[in-house]
């Protein structure tokens, strides 16, 4: 029955809505009704409420509304005492009514782009894609969408890096034309590259650098009066600069880093987040963005059986919890958002998801803004839908209750003023308790449930039996089965549940008989007092907000360290004194410290040795997304300062084997990758704030198998280079490029203002100014390189192309050249024993470290690895068995020397006063076996602490255990649960694409 | 702090460039001269030392270790004497699990020669892929590796595995144990997700599980069945399980997690299997009562590795060993894993590590001589400096656990003694000479 009304008022809307342009079929139909909806308590917009007042909707427009406003005649006239108005919702990021994206079916790899056209060289820049020319409606989704009390959407096609424009449509039913509210209102980013097969970008720091780029080409384009190259993607870009920008980032990370590439564009940037936002709220809250927040909170795990519990992280466990307190949190936070639908896999979860929010703090309020009054403003539609005001589209929705009222129900949902129901508000709620006199039998009934979807439960005695309740009108069928067969009730309604209702039935032999239900109270939802407190408690945030993450961020300490072996790396050597640190420095060093200043921490260091920290010149820990852009040849434009994360636990790891450096450097997977990041392993800070500033720029190139792509497999046997021929010219081509690019930039700085503009202008390159900056000693290479021939010749590239390479990174054949490396000047940072991992390590020796040093090249030993990288002081100490190296030059292999092949020796690498206080305090020689990290400390900071970390550890165990607790009662109060699946985190080295899978 | 070992080691290796340049490839005839190493700390791979040991070898055995403070000997039986007061004498280290010989270049398709095409391999021996003349091997030796477990990898059933001394001129007299045991790895009921992997969907992965788990039910039943009689046509897979059945040969079940490891011991009981082995078992530390209920030994996954779980106590792979050691449950080490067959060299630092971590020294030195040898059922000959073993041991300049000391002067196997130094040293010297260093 109620398929068919749906049916008619289709129709009935069709017939209404036809457009002025278009032909009738039959007679017209035009129908000016004027509708008065009178004594609801209207909100005209989320913080305005108008109780007892009269709301006027004619030709689809709100024609008046408040108090004392005189009925039009021949209008119909709606009583709606005791309900309530709201405009209603605004969805400001679906895919409403637009197809997905398809799939390219290009083989591997896809060197060029596969679009057709005068469009840009990216697939997964299209601007040109307009939501308006792709949108469609779709009844079903629109059904659903009014369901939830949503009126309008912005939608667009969610594919690409520069996604296009989007649509501002009705969630009505009826033709295109009339939905169709506004096109071309945003235009929207992503930094996933969607369905695009091309093989650039692969990581997120490459996709950071193609938005980038595109950027500065629109610039150009848009200045550039030769117009040699004609490109519609490029002029879609530059059309769409003065509407509202919309970003979808996919969490908090994203989120900062979206907002940089905007910075740097002059572009303020609306920012779909992914929500876990409230984890760095200050940092998001620094954006000045307005946010979209989606509301698919994580769902629950079956924690049931403990062995599976073991499985999940600490963070997983904390996420679950605090996911849901994202929107208070930008509330708290005074960060403007709005709410979507987008990322939910069941819409029907919204409801119950915001709900949630709420009850984790989230305001009223602040919900009914973020649906009605902030998406409208975000599209500057302000003035149109989002509140009830004269004027504004009638989109609005009629409810039982106030809407966020846990019970509350949408009655009708009126999309530009036509009516669509959801529940027939004249429906007689059946819900309550019943005693129900059946064959002489006195049985009970309960009819519980939603309006639309009774739960019904007869029941006698200690017998319960699932009754299934029909009502159609005042027609009441209701059916179960007894333990003495089938029956099939009718009766008939009599105005109100409360009085009750009877009629007729039939047993399954067919016998008949009659029933009563008599009303006896109203269903009493069960208050869950035992476990209310558990639920209500909210854990603490923790940074990282994971397993080793702090509740306070531990401080600079004033610390005098007594008595303890100091490893100096300075002429004073190795010897037994003090160190004093103050304020991030190292404040004294001597046999004896004197002077000692209040509030200062003393450490018996007796026994004990204290080193530099370690540096570690070659890590690929705190990445995300990515560490190879090894698309292209050349990718010098991506950099992973643009990806650092700080909620990586191998920094706490580390910290726990004495690391406080590490330059994250891009993968090898092609000859010029990108540019480094070096952090100081400051856990719990944010990515930026683990920066080392002021630090150099460094790039990492990469030689041999891993450039040429010799074990990448068969089908990768297409792009440039293939042999170690091409290589070279690889570097020879890309700093010819450079020289002439940089000459171009100069002739054309040099030109006067009236040339300037006469004249073309050159495009801005960004990978070339990366090559610039090496020309001009402004950024320095670290390259990854194996055998003899291949370090020879970039050498001898570097010598006629007129820069130095820094420092060849494992350069396990360095031992070969040695000579030949001392003259150029370069550094050397190797593995201690790695070989035979492939071709060209088979002459490797673990003799490297200790014959480059005496060489006179400055030699480091790195990681590469991340399990590694906590026993550095281990891989030091083998040159002391592979070579015979000092151990006071053996620890210089990952202190000092890496310092200052990094250009941070001034700073970091000994134990100096007015150097960094980056520390630490082993158990034993720290070139042992059986050393143990004591205390780290990073800028006097002590952030690793073996006694800290006991207790730490218990406390993991105790949160753990609290958040697995509230689990289980989540589930027991009938929360669906999903399978716990154990989520390894991804680590990098070297030779890993983002496609790959680990190894 | 100036140290005197690395002028130790340089004497070291000046001696040994003296007496065989560039011929470490090849194999020492046997000797069969009794000698006398007087003075040397004993470490006997039993939990015991000797700190003045008198250690006599002949016709490949140790024919004497006792107490020098002690003991009165005639050393007039012995045909020459060596004086190794203050150096340390330690049993041959022994690598289980181990690919030495069957790779010599991981990325070089054409030097792997573990992993057999097929599913259920038991029948291929990784004996035949052994060779003795991987360039890797004199790299292992040279820190006092002796002896290694040469097993084959992947699929369900990988094959059987050979115990190999680490010198010969061919497999045929390098092998110390044909065939002793068949590898299995068990499916993995909760395989990882890498995070940011498209991976398989949830009920993927549990059919792929429950098809893994009747495959290798229904093949030991099968093999159970046909082990009872004699059968005219033979079905080779079978034929090599008999020894399984039999417990003449060991099954090594490699498997990692808690529920795994619980349905491998069920499963071994449903099959009546006489003698198995975990190998890797990273949470047998969770399950040493039902290890030690059913006397299940473990051959340990790499202590330098990283813990699996964020959540994990961040030492937790280098405190494992023990608390299996403490839990009373026999242990050893292996390297297994990436880049195995090369960083075998470090099997001993692995060991030094759990020393750090809550073993004595002795104890540490167990997980790599003589719990090894029980647990492969070889330690009727190696594993311990004893009479009437095989004379397959080293001789170290320090503590040979920590690579600060390690520095391997001496090492015999079988009374032979083997060349230490290697081709890596080979091209050290070479460039040492091009660039006049000493």
């Amino acid at each position: 029955m109620k398929k068919v009304l749906i049916g008619v008022v289709v129709l009935f809307c069709r017939s209404v809505i036809a457009q002025e342009t278009f032909p009738v079929n039959g007679t017209h139909n035009k129908n000016n009704t004027v509708y008065a909806f009178t004594n609801a308590s209207v909100y005209i917009d989320y913080q305005t409420k108008i109780d007892k007042a009269t709301l006027i909707v004619k030709n689809g427009i709100v024609e008046k509304v408040g108090i004392g406003i005189i009925l039009p005649k021949g209008a119909v006239v709606v009583d709606l005492a005791g309900k309530y108005i709201y405009p209603s919702f605004i969805d400001v990021y679906s895919n409403y009514g637009i197809a997905d994206a398809k799939p390219s079916s290009a083989p591997q790899p896809q060197i060029e782009s596969n679009t057709k056209g005068a469009f840009c060289w990216n697939q997964a820049v299209k601007p040109e894609t307009d939501a308006s020319k792709l949108f469609v409606a779709d009844p079903q989704s629109a059904t659903e969408m009014r369901k939830l009390g949503f009126g309008t959407a912005l939608t667009l096609q969610k594919d690409g890096i520069v996604r296009g424009t989007s649509a501002l449509v009705s969630l009505g039913d009826g033709n295109e034309n009339h939905l169709m509210i506004a096109s071309n209102v945003t235009a929207n980013y992503s930094f996933d590259k969607g369905v695009s097969g091309q093989d650039y970008p692969s990581s997120q720091m490459g996709s950071i650098a193609l938005l980038r780029q595109t950027y500065y080409d629109a610039q150009w384009y848009a200045l550039d009066k030769t117009k040699r190259e004609k490109n519609l993607s490029l002029e879609a870009l530059i059309a769409q600069q003065k509407m509202p920008q919309i970003f979808e980032a996919q969490d908090k990370f994203s989120v900062l880093r979206a907002d940089k590439v905007g910075d740097e564009f002059g572009l303020q940037y609306i920012i779909k987040a992914g929500g876990d936002e409230y984890q760095r709220i200050e940092e998001v809250k620094n954006t000045k963005a307005a946010f979209i927040l989606p509301l698919n909170f994580p769902m629950t795990y079956d924690v049931s059986d403990p062995y599976d519990a073991m499985m999940i992280s600490l963070d997983q466990l904390k996420n679950w919890e605090m996911a849901p307190s994202n929107p208070m949190a930008f509330e708290k936070a005074q960060i403007p958002f709005a709410l979507t639908t987008s990322d939910l896999k069941d819409k029907a979860d919204f409801r119950k998801n915001i709900l949630k929010a709420i009850e984790l703090g989230l305001s009223e309020r602040e919900a009914l803004k973020a649906l009605t009054y902030t998406p409208a403003n975000m599209l500057g539609m302000g003035n149109k839908i989002g509140a009830l005001k004269d004027g504004m589209i009638a989109n609005f929705i009629i409810t039982s209750t106030p809407i966020f009222n846990e019970k509350c129900i949408i009655y009708q949902n009126w999309v530009q003023g036509i009516q669509y129901e959801i529940v027939n508000y004249n429906t007689i709620d059946l819900r309550g308790n019943y005693s129900l006199l059946l064959d002489q039998k006195n049985y009970r009934l309960k009819i519980a449930g939603e309006l639309n979807a009774y739960q019904t439960i007869v029941s006698i005695d200690t017998f319960k039996y699932n009754a299934k309740i029909n009502l159609n009108g005042n027609n009441i069928g209701i059916s179960f089965e007894t333990k003495l067969g089938a029956i099939r009730l009718a009766g008939a309604l009599n105005q109100k549940a409360t009085n009750g209702f009877k009629g007729k039935g039939q047993w399954e032999d067919g016998k008949w008989l009659e029933w009563i239900a008599s009303y006896s109270d109203s269903i009493k939802t069960v208050e869950k007092k035992d476990t209310a407190k558990v639920k209500s408690e909210i854990g603490k945030l923790y940074f990282p907000n994971m397993a080793y993450g702090w509740t306070d961020q531990p401080k600079q300490e004033i610390v005098l360290i007594k008595n303890v072996t100091i490893w100096s790396n300075e002429s004073t050597g190795i010897f037994v004194g003090d160190v004093l640190i103050q304020n991030g420095k190292i404040a004294n060093v001597a046999p004896a410290i004197q002077v000692i200043p209040a509030n200062v921490i003393v450490i018996d260091g007796s026994g004990k040795h204290l080193s530099p920290g370690i540096v570690d010149e070659h890590s690929h820990i705190a990445i995300s997304n990515g560490v190879n852009e090894g698309a292209q040849a050349s990718t010098a434009e991506v950099r992973i300062g643009d990806v650092v994360t700080s909620d990586d636990v191998n920094i706490y790891r580390q910290l726990s084997g004495g690391v406080t450096t590490s330059q994250l450097l891009h993968g090898s997977a092609n000859p010029i990758g990108g540019q480094s990041a070096i952090i100081k392993l400051r856990w719990g800070l944010a990515p930026e704030k683990m920066k080392i500033e002021g630090a150099d720029g460094f790039i990492k190139f990469a030689l041999g198998e891993n450039v040429k792509q010799s074990n990448w497999g068969p089908r990768n046997v297409i792009r440039f280079p293939q042999t170690r021929m091409g290589v070279e010219q690889v570097y020879y081509d890309a700093f010819q490029r450079a020289k002439e690019y940089e000459l171009k930039w100069k002739k054309y700085s040099a030109l006067s203002p009236a040339l300037k503009i006469s004249s073309a202008v050159p495009r801005k390159d960004i990978e070339l100014d990366a090559l610039v900056e090496i020309l001009n000693k402004k950024r320095f290479i670290t390259c990854h390189s194996y055998v003899q021939s291949e370090i020879n010749m970039l050498m001898h590239v570097a010598d006629s192309m007129g820069f130095k390479v820094n420092t060849f990174t494992h350069i396990l054949e360095g031992y070969k050249v040695a000579d030949k490396m001392k003259k150029h000047g370069v550094g050397a940072s190797t593995f201690s024993d790695w070989w035979a991992y492939k071709f060209e390590v088979k002459d490797a020796i673990p003799y490297n470290a200790a014959l480059l040093s005496q060489m006179g090249v400055v030699t480091a030993v790195n990681s590469d690895d991340a399990e590694m990288a906590r026993r550095l002081n281990q891989e030091a100490s083998k040159a002391v068995k592979y070579g015979g190296l000092s151990q006071e030059d053996a620890l210089k292999l990952v202190t000092l020397n890496p310092a200052k092949l990094l250009h941070l020796d001034t700073k970091i690498g000994s134990i100096k006063i007015g150097k960094d206080a980056d520390v630490v305090l082993w158990s034993d020689n720290p070139l042992s076996v059986y050393a143990k990290v004591e205390k780290t400390f990073v800028d006097g900071v002590c952030y690793f602490d073996a006694q800290q970390d006991k207790k730490m550890r218990e406390q993991i165990a105790v949160e753990r255990n609290r958040l697995i607790q509230k689990m289980i009662i989540t589930k027991k109060e009938g929360a669906p649960t999903q399978k716990v699946i154990f989520k390894k985190p991804r680590l990098y080295d070297c030779d890993d694409l983002e496609t790959d899978n680990e190894d | 702090m100036k140290i005197k070992y690395s002028l130790l080691f340089i004497l070291a290796i000046i001696l040994f460039t003296a007496l065989k340049p560039f011929a470490q490839t090849a194999v020492v005839t046997p000797s069969t001269k009794a000698i006398l190493f007087k003075g040397g700390i004993a470490h006997l791979g039993n939990g015991r030392v000797i700190e003045n040991s008198l250690i006599g070898i002949k016709d490949g055995k140790i024919i004497l270790i006792t107490d020098a403070a002690t003991a009165r000997i005639d050393g007039s039986v012995f045909d020459e004497r060596i004086t190794i007061t203050g150096k340390h004498v330690y049993p041959g280290i022994i690598a289980p699990s181990s690919t030495i010989g069957l790779n010599e270049l991981d990325a070089v398709r054409a030097t792997n020669d573990f992993s057999e095409v097929g599913y259920i391999n038991p029948h291929v021996r990784s004996l035949i892929s052994y060779n003795t003349d991987s360039k890797i091997i004199p790299t292992i030796r040279t820190n006092g590796i002796l002896l290694v477990q040469a097993s084959p990898r992947g699929g369900l059933i990988s094959g059987s595995s050979s115990i190999m001394k680490l010198d010969g001129w061919n497999w045929e007299d390098a092998v110390l144990k044909a065939d002793d045991g068949i590898h299995l790895n068990w499916p993995e009921m909760n395989a990882p997700k890498i995070i940011r992997e498209t991976d398989q969907s949830y009920n993927e992965r549990v059919k792929n599980y429950n098809t893994s788990i009747s495959n290798v039910t229904n093949f030991f039943a099968d093999a159970k069945a046909y082990s009872q009689i004699v059968h005219d046509e033979k079905n080779i897979r079978f034929e090599a399980m008999k020894g399984i059945i039999t417990g003449e040969k060991i099954l090594y079940v490699h498997t990692n997690s808690l529920k795994d490891i619980i349905e491998v011991i069920a499963f071994t009981k449903k099959f009546e299997i006489k003698k198995y082995v975990l190998v890797g078992a990273r949470d047998a530390y969770l399950a040493t009562a039902i290890l030690k209920e059913n006397n299940v030994p473990v051959i340990l996954a790499r202590v330098h590795e990283l813990p699996e779980n964020i959540d994990d106590d961040v030492d937790l792979p280098y405190k494992r060993a023990a608390e299996l050691f403490k839990a009373g449950v026999l242990v050893c080490l292996t390297n297994e894993g990436g880049m195995e067959a090369m960083g075998t060299r470090n099997l001993p630092f692995q060991a030094g590590t759990t020393v750090a971590y809550g073993l004595t020294k002795e104890e540490a030195l167990m997980l790599i001589t003589s719990n090894t040898a029980k647990i492969l059922g070889i330690e009727d000959r190696v594993g311990v400096l004893e009479e009437n073993k095989q004379a397959t041991f080293f001789i170290s300049e320090g503590d040979a656990l920590d690579m600060i000391s390690n520095n391997v002067v001496k090492a015999f196997i079988d009374g032979k003694e083997v060349e230490l130094p290697n081709e890596q040293l080979q091209l050290y010297n070479k460039y040492k000479q091009k660039y006049g260093l000493k």
